[in-house]
């Protein structure tokens, strides 16, 4: 196994900006953010994950699709370029790592690429970080995910006091490790540190079931009513893929965008003619709470939720998901 | 004397069992000792649900609107911002007084709960007063029906700062170059998720539909991205121009730490100037400078 020291991170990281766009969690209006690094910064690879999590580096807020002209009795379409740029994504946390397998199912599988996703995926190399140190609002381990390793990532980093480790998982990990050559050494030593342990839990063990017959089960409306309705847990959720597509348009040309949505909007299921299917909050957090733990399971095998407790932590009811796991396991049908 | 959470708890049951109210509202523990998110009771045995401590941030005056048709009264705890709130309602005819029965309990004050979950609970005793409680002028509730006495915090409820305090951090950007407040301010409103957390947490904001619910009026796009995040955040500001209670609830709630309160209290400030000293939600037969008109009304720009 490798080492470089804390001190020389910046300089790892310009090494690898060299010949990728490099994305590394940084200080950004006193949170954490994912930031291109551009050789200056203040890293945030310290406690505790970034407060956005890194899904807008695939799957971005807002995305052009494709350009269009109309001039009658012509039209015209203009694709875009495709997506060539390589990237590397350091400091990624094992939850989010997981995150990236859930948002690969949506984006990749059953019968349909999306093309955006995947050339940005395939572009891109992600080296993980390990917690050593829980947040008050974690719970990944409820998902079995294990805070000191992640999966499916091409280079795994390890903090020590000042220095940290690395171990390459895939040859393109093996790659970044080779470009770096001269900072590391090799690390004789040290050791692992044990990864975090987190203090909430989730016994998610057969919730799928019970929440297949509570649809319409009056717990909903309980839950749902602290809830004000914001889209905050929804945009800090690592597997939060919902989306809308609109076009914005100048005179005789426009383009067609894609943009983040969330199902907590009465915007969301407003259909033409103004029927609205999720006509109150009630509906809209049951929904968001069924698409985790049931509906996503059902059609992938998986919850879609990785115990990042992003949403707990900043949600302005402290609304909380361990809780309704554990409310719904309780409540008679 | 009993402690406000004893008094919250017995008055609960009482006006529950009575059925004087179908439902109370207040506060409870979350999942974490610095969470105290609002909690709803309906079942006298329950009551014990309730916790007034120094984290019950969330403005309840709000969570009137969910229950605008309904014909239950209910029951709702008010320190001195949500009193503000209820006033503000009622000013724009949102609720009626008499379907909401107003327990006042002195605030004392509330504690910053981001810098709990970073200090950890060993530090409680050390926290930091909320950014939104520290330019508060009105702790205690301006309207009540009863209101909750404690010996520890009835001292406290009178004016806490004085009427320039709150704009401490406006005056800073003021005092910037346009350029460096064009870079301050987009460099906040760049991050602006457009969640509307802001929003929907504002006592202010009670429209029956939001323009920025309907993306395709061509208002305002659903893109987010610079043009449309700063439409957004100066559509709002002056949206609730001479409404704004001034609770801080839209700057606590959002996750992005933008500092809306400084804009806020900009548009505050200038309305003073322009039409004499206002408080929004203090005074329910004080009309609201932007909701009247008056004959040597300020003109510059005719």
């Amino acid at each position: 196994m490798l080492k470089i020291s804390k001190d020389q991170i910046g300089e790892l990281l310009n090494i690898w900006a060299k010949g990728a766009k490099v994305f590394v969690p940084q200080e950004n209006g006193g949170t954490s953010q994912f930031k291109a690094w551009e050789g200056q910064g203040k890293l945030t690879l310290g406690e505790g994950n970034a407060l956005e999590p890194p899904k807008d580096l695939f799957f971005p807020r807002t995305e052009t699709m494709y350009r269009y002209r109309v001039r009658d009795p012509e039209a015209s379409l203009e694709e875009l370029a495709p997506l060539e740029e390589k990237r590397v994504l350091v400091g990624v946390r094992s939850c989010d790592a997981r995150s990236f397998a859930i948002m690969d199912d949506v984006f990749l599988t059953k019968g349909y690429i999306d093309e955006f996703y995947r050339q940005r995926r395939e572009n891109t190399a992600v080296v993980a970080l390990a917690c050593t140190t829980a947040q008050p609002t974690c719970f990944c381990t409820s998902f079995g995910i294990d805070p000191g390793r992640a999966e499916g990532v091409d280079l795994q980093m390890w903090p020590l006091a000042d220095s940290y480790l690395l171990e390459a998982i895939t040859p393109a990990g093996k790659d970044l490790l080779e470009q770096a050559a001269a900072l590391l050494t090799e690390a004789a030593d040290e050791k692992v540190p044990a990864a975090a342990q987190p203090s909430l839990t989730a016994d998610v063990g057969g919730v799928t079931e019970k929440l297949q017959q509570m649809f319409e089960h009056p717990y909903w409306e309980a839950v749902s009513r602290k809830c004000i309705g914001c889209g905050a847990c929804t945009y800090l959720c690592p597997t939060c893929h919902c989306f809308d597509i609109q076009s914005e348009n100048r005179g005789d040309s426009g383009y067609k965008f894609r943009c983040w949505d969330s199902c907590m909007f009465s915007e969301y299921t407003r259909m033409a003619g103004g029927h609205q299917p999720r006509p109150s909050k009630k509906e809209r957090l049951r929904n968001r709470f069924l698409h985790k733990l049931q509906y996503f399971p059902e059609r992938y095998g998986k919850f879609a939720c990785v115990g990042c407790g992003r949403c707990l932590d900043r949600c302005p009811v402290s609304m909380d998901i361990t809780r309704v796991v554990r409310e719904v396991k309780e409540v008679t049908l | 004397m009993s402690t406000i959470q004893e008094q919250m708890r017995t008055r609960a049951r009482e006006l529950l069992t009575s059925g004087e109210v179908k439902m109370v509202v207040g506060w409870e523990k979350g999942a974490l000792w610095y969470m105290s998110p609002p909690a709803f009771i309906t079942d006298p045995a329950e009551v014990d649900r309730l916790v007034w401590d120094e984290f019950c941030h969330n403005n309840l005056a709000k969570y009137l609107l969910d229950y605008k048709f309904s014909d239950d009264r209910l029951a709702i705890f008010v320190k001195g911002c949500d009193a503000r709130g209820i006033i503000r309602l009622l000013q724009d005819k949102q609720i009626e007084r008499e379907k909401v029965y107003l327990i006042g309990i002195n605030c004392p004050g509330l504690k910053d709960e981001r810098q709990g979950a970073v200090l950890g609970e060993d530090k409680r005793a050390e926290l930091p007063l909320a950014a939104r409680c520290q330019g508060c002028r009105h702790p205690a509730p301006v309207v009540y029906d009863e209101l909750l006495q404690d010996e520890g915090t009835a001292a406290k409820g009178e004016v806490a700062a004085t009427a320039e305090d709150r704009f401490t951090a406006t005056a800073e950007v003021e005092a910037m170059s346009p350029d460096e407040r064009y870079a301050f301010w987009t460099n906040h409103y760049d991050r602006c998720l457009r969640c509307y957390a802001c929003r929907n947490v504002c006592p202010a904001c009670n429209c029956r539909e939001c323009i920025f619910d309907r993306s395709q009026s061509g208002w305002c796009g659903k893109q987010m991205n610079r043009s449309e995040n700063m439409f957004f955040a100066i559509t709002r500001a002056m949206h609730v121009a001479g409404r704004c209670i001034e609770c801080g609830e839209c700057e606590r709630v959002c996750p992005e730490g933008i500092p809306i309160m400084t804009l806020n209290n900009k548009i505050i400030k200038e309305i003073n100037t322009l039409f004499g000293d206002y408080e929004a939600g203090l005074d329910p037969e004080a009309m609201p400078p932007l909701g009247k008109y008056k004959l040597d009304d300020p003109e510059e720009f005719l």
